[in-house]
């Protein structure tokens, strides 16, 4: 019997897509980088997740789960081929109001639940901006970010406990509503390692009170440098507000172009800042940062003066990377970090890439982490310009490093930065990372060739160094 | 043979065996190395506060983190300190207060040493609003118990590459290795602050993300920071006793230590199931610290606490080895957990038989 008519038997028909059309939509992720699904299945619960991946192991098909596919970096994306396992049918929401907690299906979309717990004055922190589409289990896998984890963290912060089904198809559930689970902290493993460990099931996240007032404001600059400046200042004085966001000229004018905010398109640099909290926590650290931006050289601040106003705002941050497609059919959206003090020279350095490669380039990023995303515009029905793009990205990740940075901030590794792993971890991390790897899934069973390189197992501490046959992660 | 850092130098407090204190990582790895070809048993010793936690390893070499006590690299505009994890955590927050900043790490620790509190994942009583010790961990370098120095992590404040290690190792008794150094995210300290020993426990919760919720048997403790209007404004809106700074208090007083961890809605529950023990209870956290004289009433505590999805464990006690369990239940995960400690200290010598189950 083949996998297929085994899913079949197992989900029923409807919940198994194997014609090409279906297979070829689930072929990749939001990256550029496609491979060929043998099927997706749509689990309903752990134990049909447990029973996909036995009959997976049968069949030595690899397993990749999917949440909503919004990944830049084919971490959802089956290039070895195997089943994709969607997600999406998992999505109950079970508030734990007093604990201030939910359990969480991973298919479940990051906004819908902050919409879900806001009757109860709670919300889930991190807000990639994706967060409309994509979902908790593919936040979880990533370790997703987003402008408002400056003051809170990442989404490793912010779950509690999880339950996962393992490569043999056990299932396992570690942490918890109670703090510092006993014994070495699993979850910590599994959150941020791209469906390479286990296939996330369930998730316990920690909600936090929504704020009782809020303040956005608007800064605009001369140069990028006074921006950053104002960055460093702000925190420099004790503050860490909720977000501190950067758009730059040339994003500034795709967003006004299309939003009509009333941004300032001839500024070299604007600042979205924002605090929360109480009333008179937010008025006197919104007086804080306006006093500094304006010593910094600020044009101008502008302050929300409502609800509606700062949506807007957040509008034009959020959705910029759509805004670029008045400029060019496709775009490449990096995701790199540095430490914040290298954030000028390391721009200036981004944009000397791309006008030495003759490439469109915008930035609209996370200041105050500097968690940088430049963002190549491009044609890709122009055959020679893909090289260039590519060209650029990795001349862009080399910098960061050379500035002191790391490969990604929260987009995930994939297969997008697999092979670059090398150039930020030596040999014996990365075996580390391969020995962990194994322990879970030794027969690489669960999204193979994600996160580490080829013969990243090929340590041997002491004695000769190991032959791996090229491939072997695959 | 070969002379490792201070051989045979004796480590105050340390039980017997053959003492050696490391100046290099390249030093520590070879003792491991050499522990592991043996299979001689290594104890990890900092400031010698928690040895106590955890069943007791057997006798063999000490190890000492004392030679690494340095400031590696310290960027304040990052956010980021790299340090040694013999370095005593008091005195990292009092060099790190200078320049306003934390790395929130728990306070008043004495001679705790950083790669202590990273041991056995002690976090700051800041927690409820500033997040756990594994949360304030960018970058972890240990030496593995068969020599390999790896690094898990990096040194800037937002990082997802590779598994996460570093945040592993936290809580993880040395099992993945020897920690040497750490990098933190640092936090700057806001220009107020204010301890308000509240005449109404209640109207804690009318307050918007207090630093600390912590009660006593004296009372409950409101701990603010922020701006100077807002800290004013606060304390004007609630009854009690408010004092400029923050004023940590002990930990409960008792031979015996203990951490009763539960969902943060039943820390009242939790309270009236302890008896006349001794208590710290942090709010909005789920932790209470205890302590005893003895350890009658911890087997049903331990019960409860389990049942609720938690864990009673004994932290510290006077005994050579732990009256009882130290643990409880094994986690669901211990065969895993086995699996993955063998790939990290093959020959299990680094802090054996610590975990639960005497992993």
């Amino acid at each position: 019997m083949t996998a297929i008519a085994d899913f079949k038997r197992l989900l029923g028909p409807d919940r198994v897509l194997d014609d090409p059309l279906e297979r070829h939509i689930y072929g990749k992720d939001a990256s550029l980088m496609r491979g060929p699904a043998a099927c997706v299945v749509f689990p309903s619960d752990a134990d049909e997740v447990a029973e996909v991946i036995r009959i997976a192991k049968r069949h030595s098909l690899p397993v990749v789960a999917r949440g909503a596919g919004t990944g830049l970096t084919a971490g959802a994306s089956p290039i070895t081929g195997g089943v994709v396992v969607a997600m999406t049918a998992m999505n109950d929401i079970q508030l734990d109001v007093a604990n201030q907690s939910a359990w969480v299906g991973p298919g479940v979309i990051n906004l819908d639940l902050s919409h879900k717990a806001k009757p109860f004055g709670l919300h889930f922190a991190p807000d990639p901006s994706s967060q409309s589409a994509c979902t908790i289990g593919g936040n979880v896998a990533n370790n997703s970010g987003g402008p408002h984890c400056l003051a809170e963290g990442s989404t490793t912060s912010h779950v509690l406990g999880l339950e996962f089904v393992s490569a043999d198809g056990d299932i396992f559930e570690v942490g918890g509503p109670a703090p510092d689970p006993i014994g070495i902290d699993i979850r910590s493993l599994i959150v941020g390692s791209e469906g390479t460990l286990g296939l996330v099931t369930r998730v316990l996240v920690r909600l936090l009170p929504l704020p009782s007032d809020v303040r956005t404001l608007l800064l605009d600059f001369r140069s990028v440098a006074d921006a950053a400046k104002t960055v460093s200042d702000v925190i420099a004085a004790g503050l860490v507000p909720a977000a501190l966001e950067m758009m730059d000229q040339r994003m500034t004018q795709a967003v006004e172009n299309w939003l009509h905010a009333g941004l300032p398109v001839d500024a070299a640099a604007i600042l979205l800042a924002e605090v929360v909290g109480s009333s008179p926590a937010v008025e006197s650290e919104a007086a804080v940062i306006e006093s500094i931006g304006k010593s910094n050289g600020a044009r101008s601040v502008l302050i929300a003066a409502d609800e509606a106003e700062r949506s807007l705002l957040w509008k034009g941050r959020k959705s910029a990377f759509g805004a670029v497609a008045q400029l060019a059919p496709d775009y490449y959206l990096h995701d790199t970090v540095v430490p914040r003090t290298r954030l000028v020279e390391t721009m200036t350095g981004v944009y000397a890439i791309a006008d030495r490669l003759g490439l469109t380039m915008l930035n609209v990023f996370h200041a105050g982490d500097g968690n940088l995303h430049p963002l190549i515009a491009f044609d890709s029905s122009d055959p020679e310009v893909m090289e260039r793009v590519r060209r650029a990205g990795d001349e862009i990740v080399a910098l960061c490093l050379a500035n002191g940075g790391a490969l990604s901030g929260e987009h995930g590794i994939g297969v997008e930065k697999r092979d670059l792993m090398s150039s930020s971890f030596s040999e014996v991390d990365l075996d580390a990372q391969a020995r962990l790897k194994d322990v879970f899934d030794p027969t690489h069973l669960l999204n193979p060739a994600k996160v580490l390189p080829s013969g990243s197992r090929c340590f041997d501490f002491g004695g000769a160094r190991l032959a791996i046959p090229d491939g072997a992660w695959i | 043979m070969t002379v490792i850092g201070d051989l045979g130098t004796e480590i105050e407090g340390a039980p017997k065996g053959l003492h050696v204190a490391p100046r290099t990582v390249e030093d520590v790895a070879l003792v491991l190395k050499e522990a592991t070809a043996s299979g001689t048993p290594v104890r990890v010793w900092g400031g010698g506060t928690r040895q106590r936690f955890g069943y007791q390893p057997p006798d063999g070499i000490v190890l000492s983190t004392r030679h690494f006590a340095e400031v590696e690299a310290w960027e304040p505009d990052d956010l980021t300190m790299v340090v040694g994890a013999g370095a005593h955590v008091d005195e990292v927050e009092e060099m790190l207060a200078g320049k306003g900043q934390t790395a929130v790490l728990p306070e008043r620790s004495g001679p705790g040493s950083i790669g202590g509190a990273i041991a056995t994942g002690t976090s700051s009583l800041r927690r409820a609003r500033l997040y756990s010790l594994r949360d304030r961990v960018l970058e972890v370098t240990l030496v593995t118990g068969d020599g390999r120095v790896v690094r898990s992590g990096g040194r800037v404040v937002k990082n997802v590459s590779g598994f996460d290690i570093h945040k592993a190792a936290v809580g993880a008794f040395g099992s993945l290795g020897v920690v040497v150094s750490v990098c933190f995210k640092l936090w700057p300290v806001p220009e107020a602050s204010a301890t308000i020993r509240l005449d109404d426990p209640a109207d804690a919760r009318l307050v918007e993300r207090p630093l600390a919720v912590l009660e006593t048997p004296h009372g409950t403790d409101l701990f603010l920071w922020g701006t100077a209007p807002e800290i004013e404004q606060v304390a004007a809106s609630i009854s009690g006793t408010a004092q400029a700074g923050l004023y940590w208090p002990d930990d409960p007083e008792g031979s015996f230590q203990w951490s009763l961890r539960i969902p943060p809605a039943l820390v009242a529950d939790g309270l009236s199931r302890i008896g006349n023990w001794r208590y710290l209870a942090l709010h909005g956290v789920g932790e209470i610290r205890l302590g005893s004289d003895n350890i009658e009433g911890a087997v049903d505590l331990r019960i409860w606490a389990e049942h609720q999805g938690g864990a009673l464990v004994l932290t510290d006690h006077p005994d050579d080895q732990p009256p009882v369990d130290p643990w409880g239940s094994l986690p669901a995960t211990a065969d895993l957990q086995r699996k993955l400690i063998h790939e990290f200290d093959p020959a299990r010598i680094i802090n054996r038989n610590r975990l639960p189950g005497g992993m």
